[in-house]
């Protein structure tokens, strides 16, 4: 994210798609932008956030969606133009001020980014947020290239403003995570809101309600005609007999497909980067001399039913293809776009030189799952927890969460029996350790916590409810790539801030055994883990485990920050006696294998937390260099 | 025979989360630009990143998706044997094979290995251009194995593949804005990787 906001306007430069995001956003003459950060939309305010104060505006990452998209609502209610961002399933946090935002309508451009992940890459969902729009009568717009990223996100602050009305971005991960050049333009300065009082219109009591919903369809119909001279919906080669109509990020790769098949100049094809609603007049002109129609989109077959209805009503006989050849599962691949355009245009797979069989190598290459880091806390508080529970000779469920400690799913700690959303974890605790006598232990994030955890904590104070709570605390949002959080004491934009600890809030709801842990003192924090579960069975009250240290990730780049030496680990070989504990039991993935089974700590990937030392029956790993005290220090 | 458009290159980089493939990509595409040249590039973060396996697409020239098609890549890098051999149905019969000498075992207690030799004869055996370096060694050699991505950068450009799309003092006038001491590392390494590449082709 290195010179977004540095190069010289006019210069064409590399950006990552949200990184053009961020900068169509100031281009529009954003003043705020708020989000919670979530792959893949995270490095659109991480890149505003890094500029924030020399650009003048207000950028913060927020407590969750929920509040990011009233931050910046509040900010567009008040005049100025407005940005929050979300992966997908945020927008179902946001979901509730997002739906009266259609019906109060906004004075500032907003603009609310909903990446996808359209393929699940982090993600436990792919679901088509086009349909939040149909649902709450907000316009989508849809990119296919990162420079069209920039361009589109200017324009449509022009069409929230015109309208009074919030739109949506839709990005997909192959958007948001795709970079290519993009011609920076000028910078509009921030400027400052003032709030109008109006009643009637900022306060959706019923009466007002109803009114409003009045008005809001009549400006929906005003958007459905707009749509239709929306200068990113484009008709190329019109006329043809067959016509694909291509919504996001399927037109690139329908024209790369199209490409190869040298049929690019013989397709009539509709570019749609307006998908809700769908613009009537500009499909019944692309499909005019038509006798079939294909819909290429991801996901759902929003626009395709949208076409379906617009040529039934318009008395068109053009049969209409969509789901029937496009995969509704998963990302298309241009191989699948190839697949189901060889059939639709009825041309030869030879056509398509890459269509066919593919090269094979003849070994079992075994499955490389993303895995918790070298030195990870997490790791560390997972072995004692197990060790705690086979102690107490307890089975207890483990209700998982998400962020990195959701990879405690995978052997050899299998810790995470359920993952629903951002707090499920201590959520479902409130009935499954009411309905089942198994024990249960929630197991959530310091990020997550404050996002989503803090309310069924509270309920579990209320309501009694026996379970652990482990709240593993790493001081940052690491899975997203280290964002602050109200945790870590620093702002999205630099500023120091107040740090707000777990074990606090629990101590201010009610909670009764609270217990803040060093997890890589393996052997204790194991006690003390049995300690607070002996609890929760014998007063049948919630309890808290608080296990804090930092992110491994953040002390290796701190530490070289710092030219502090990693005290990397090494593996006495006469002492190894190959019993497999260190990398099947603990398993650190800096733990490599030798040919007689025993253990080699690569120098590369080790991270100096020394959980491995302890593990280690026979004392056979020692630390190349003693552990200095600033070196501990950076663990806090 | 595949035969591929000839207006476009595909590079597939490969290996396994925290070896520096994003960095790959980025620094390749920004030379591209300073070249003049069209590109796009696709990858993964977040959860796809933690140690597992990583893919960066980067098309460079006359197209319009970020993603290279099974069976598409000119040519595939990859800083790890077991994931050249995952990602090799990228690839057609003319495409080279640039792989660094590296094995890192997946973190699944009791997984079952094959030897490197093994993989690499393996993959040699279908019969495709293949150059095998010690991108780690090399870039520890020009101060520091963090930059083996840099290694196998070089010997990308080395290769000769990407001759009319990007040069390789594009790729240094990128490294050159990085911080010191990487951009003197990444420098060498870039030209340990360039030179090395003909030396271990055959």
């Amino acid at each position: 994210m290195s010179r977004v906001f540095l190069e010289q306007v006019g210069r064409t430069v590399l950006l990552m798609g949200n990184e053009a995001i961020a900068r169509g956003a100031v281009e529009a003459g954003i003043s705020f932008a708020s989000a919670y950060p979530g792959t893949p939309s995270t490095e659109i305010v991480e890149t505003l956030a890094k500029y924030a104060n020399v650009l003048g505006i207000h950028v913060e990452w927020s407590i969750n969606e929920k509040v990011a998209f009233e931050a910046a609502y509040g900010a567009a209610m008040s005049g100025v133009r407005a940005l929050t961002c979300m992966k997908h399933v945020g927008l179902n946090v946001a979901a509730d001020p997002f739906m009266s935002s259609a019906y109060i309508g906004v004075r500032g451009g907003f603009v609310i980014v909903t990446a996808d992940d359209v393929g699940m890459w982090s993600s436990q969902n792919e679901q088509d947020n086009r349909w939040y729009g149909l649902h709450a009568f907000i316009p989508v717009f849809e990119p296919y290239s990162p420079a069209e990223a920039k361009e589109l996100t200017k324009e449509i602050f022009d069409f929230s403003e015109k309208f009074e009305h919030p739109v949506i971005l839709r990005t997909t991960t192959r958007i948001s995570h795709a970079r290519g050049p993009v011609q920076l333009g000028k910078l509009r300065k921030p400027v400052w809101g003032e709030f109008t009082k109006n009643a009637e219109r900022w306060v959706v009591v019923p009466a007002h309600a109803r009114k409003l919903r009045l008005k809001l369809l009549k400006r929906w119909s005003k958007i459905e005609e707009a749509v239709n001279n929306f200068p990113f919906n484009r008709i190329e080669n019109p006329g043809s007999k067959k016509v694909i109509i291509a919504c996001g990020i399927t037109y690139g790769h329908v024209v790369d497909v199209l490409r190869e098949m040298d049929k690019i100049n013989d397709i009539t094809l509709l570019k749609l980067s307006s998908t809700v609603p769908v613009p009537r007049k500009l499909v019944v002109k692309a499909v005019e001399d038509a006798e079939e129609v294909l819909v290429v989109e991801e996901l759902e077959p929003i626009v395709e039913d949208k076409v379906k209805a617009i040529l039934q009503e318009e008395g068109m006989s053009a049969k209409v293809h969509g789901k029937d050849m496009v995969p509704r599962a998963g990302e298309l691949t241009l191989n699948k776009v190839a697949d189901f355009l060889v059939k639709f245009l009825n041309v030869s797979k030879q056509s398509v030189p890459w269509l066919g069989t593919h090269q094979e190598v003849s070994i079992e290459v075994p499955p490389r799952p993303p895995t918790l880091c070298p030195g990870c806390p997490h790791r560390a508080t997972f072995f004692a927890l197990k060790k705690a529970v086979s102690k107490l000779k307890m089975k207890p469920v483990y209700l998982g969460d998400i962020g990195c400690y959701t990879l405690g799913v995978n052997p050899p700690y299998r810790v995470q029996d359920t993952c629903i959303e951002m707090g499920g974890s201590i959520g479902a605790a409130n009935g499954l350790a009411v309905t089942t006598k198994q024990p249960m232990i929630a197991i959530i994030g310091d990020s997550t916590f404050f996002h989503a955890g803090i309310p069924p904590l509270i309920n579990a104070v209320y309501n009694n409810t026996p379970f652990l709570t482990i709240i593993l605390d790493n001081r940052i949002t690491a899975m997203t790539g280290h964002q602050p959080h109200p945790g870590t004491g620093i702002t999205a934009s630099g500023e120091p801030a107040k740090i707000i600890r777990p074990e606090e809030i629990a101590k201010s709801i009610g909670v009764e055994y609270i217990d803040v842990v060093n997890p890589f003192k393996l052997d204790e924090t194991a006690e003390k883990i049995a300690e607070a579960l002996k609890f929760v069975e014998e007063k049948r009250k919630p309890a808290v485990i608080v296990s804090l240290r930092k992110c491994a990730l953040l002390v290796i780049s701190d530490a070289r920050k710092k030219n502090i030496k990693i005290p990397v680990y090494r593996v006495d070989l006469e002492k190894c006696t190959a019993c497999t504990r260190c990398y099947n039991v603990f398993a650190c993935p800096a733990i490599q294998v030798l040919e007689d089974g025993k253990a080699y700590i690569d120098p590369m990937l080790c991270a100096g937390c020394g959980d491995c030392a302890q593990v280690c029956p026979v004392q056979a790993i020692e630390p190349t260099i003693k552990p200095g005290k600033e070196w501990e220090e950076l663990w806090w | 025979m595949v035969k591929m458009n000839r207006k476009y290159k595909n590079v597939l980089a490969v290996g396994v989360g925290g070896q520096g493939l994003i960095t790959f990509g980025r620094v390749l595409a920004e030379a591209a630009i300073l070249n003049g040249t069209r590109v796009l590039t696709a990858e993964v973060h977040g959860m796809a990143q933690r140690g597992g396996s990583v893919v960066t697409h980067i098309r460079l020239g006359d197209v319009e998706s970020p993603l290279i098609p099974l069976n598409g890549a000119h040519v595939i890098v990859s800083m790890e044997l077991l994931e050249a051999a995952r990602y090799i149905n990228y690839a057609n019969r003319e495409t080279i094979l640039i792989l660094n000498k590296r094995l890192i075992r997946p973190n699944i207690p009791g997984v079952k290995m094959p030897k490197m030799d093994e993989i690499i004869e393996k993959i040699k055996s279908i019969g495709l251009k293949t150059v095998i370096l010690e991108a780690d060694e090399l870039a520890e050699e020009a101060g520091s194995y963090v930059s083996a991505n840099m290694v196998m950068l070089g010997a990308l450009l080395g290769s000769k593949i990407l001759d009319g799309f990007v040069k390789l003092e594009n790729v240094e006038k990128v490294i050159s804005k990085m911080p010191e001491p990487w951009r003197e590392i990444n420098i060498k390494a870039l030209k340990l990787g360039y030179s090395s590449y003909s030396k271990n082709s055959y």
